[in-house]
């Protein structure tokens, strides 16, 4: 089986439902997903989350960002596309589970869901790049 | 997301509903927050709560905690399996009262 599907929301906080119904829905074709489509919606939910919060500060926007959701030799590739502020990769860190306090959990859940999380940088007409992969 | 609010003595019981992410967790916070403050124990039922990011256990953290600092308590009851799963993702079952 291969696919790849994506979509463009707008950014903001109420896009998050949409974005996570987009991926259940894709999810839901077949029965591979069953078990970690759950965790892998919140893994993508978070990282749209933090493109809200993070690359745009919060800020109304008319900009979009896109979802890619593309499975190909066993492997579920989530490509997150966005034109905000550029992310600096190193400064994005789980923050310690232990440390109880709210807030910074998103990035700690995207890490222990998924295999592989990267920014790639290429020239395209998004400002980031952020690749999710989970190995089936 | 909705809920319902019943209360029985001291005791405040907010019965969640639907998935409670980033765009409701003001909601939420307005919803519960004025019940920890009012010296209310705060009881939330998650039964009917089908999704919860980091942004809703935020807002347990923040409950729980102003709830301990004020010499009261949240109580989390009939936790649904999927939100239970987020809380224990973030070892949060031994920190949170969950009965």
């Amino acid at each position: 089986m291969t696919f790849s599907e994506s979509k463009e929301f707008s950014v903001h906080s109420s896009s998050l439902k949409e974005i996570r119904n987009f991926a259940r829905e894709i999810l839901a074709k077949d029965n591979i997903f069953k078990s970690t489509s759950d965790d892998v919606v919140l893994a993508l939910a978070e990282a749209a989350q933090n493109i809200v919060k993070h690359a745009y500060s919060g800020q109304e926007t008319s900009d979009s960002l896109k979802v890619e959701i593309s499975f190909n030799n066993n492997q579920l590739t989530i490509d997150l596309y966005d034109k905000g502020m550029p992310a600096i990769p190193t400064n994005i860190k789980p923050r310690n589970v232990d440390d109880i306090k709210p807030g910074g959990l998103g990035t700690f859940f995207i890490g222990q869901i998924m295999d592989e999380v990267m920014f790639k940088t290429s020239a395209t007409d998004w400002v980031n790049h952020l690749i999710l992969i989970k190995n089936y | 997301m909705t809920y319902k609010i019943t209360e029985d003595g001291n005791i405040a019981t907010v019965h969640l509903d639907g998935e409670i992410d980033m765009d409701v967790t003001e909601k939420a916070k307005e919803v519960i927050m004025p019940l920890i403050e009012g010296g209310k124990e705060v009881h939330l039922n998650l039964k009917e709560v089908q999704y919860m990011d980091s942004s809703g256990i935020s807002v347990l953290i923040e409950s729980h905690q102003k709830a301990a600092e004020l010499g009261s308590r949240v109580v989390l009851k009939e936790i649904s399996k999927s939100v239970l799963k987020v809380i224990m993702m973030a070892k949060l079952e031994q920190i949170l009262i969950i009965e």
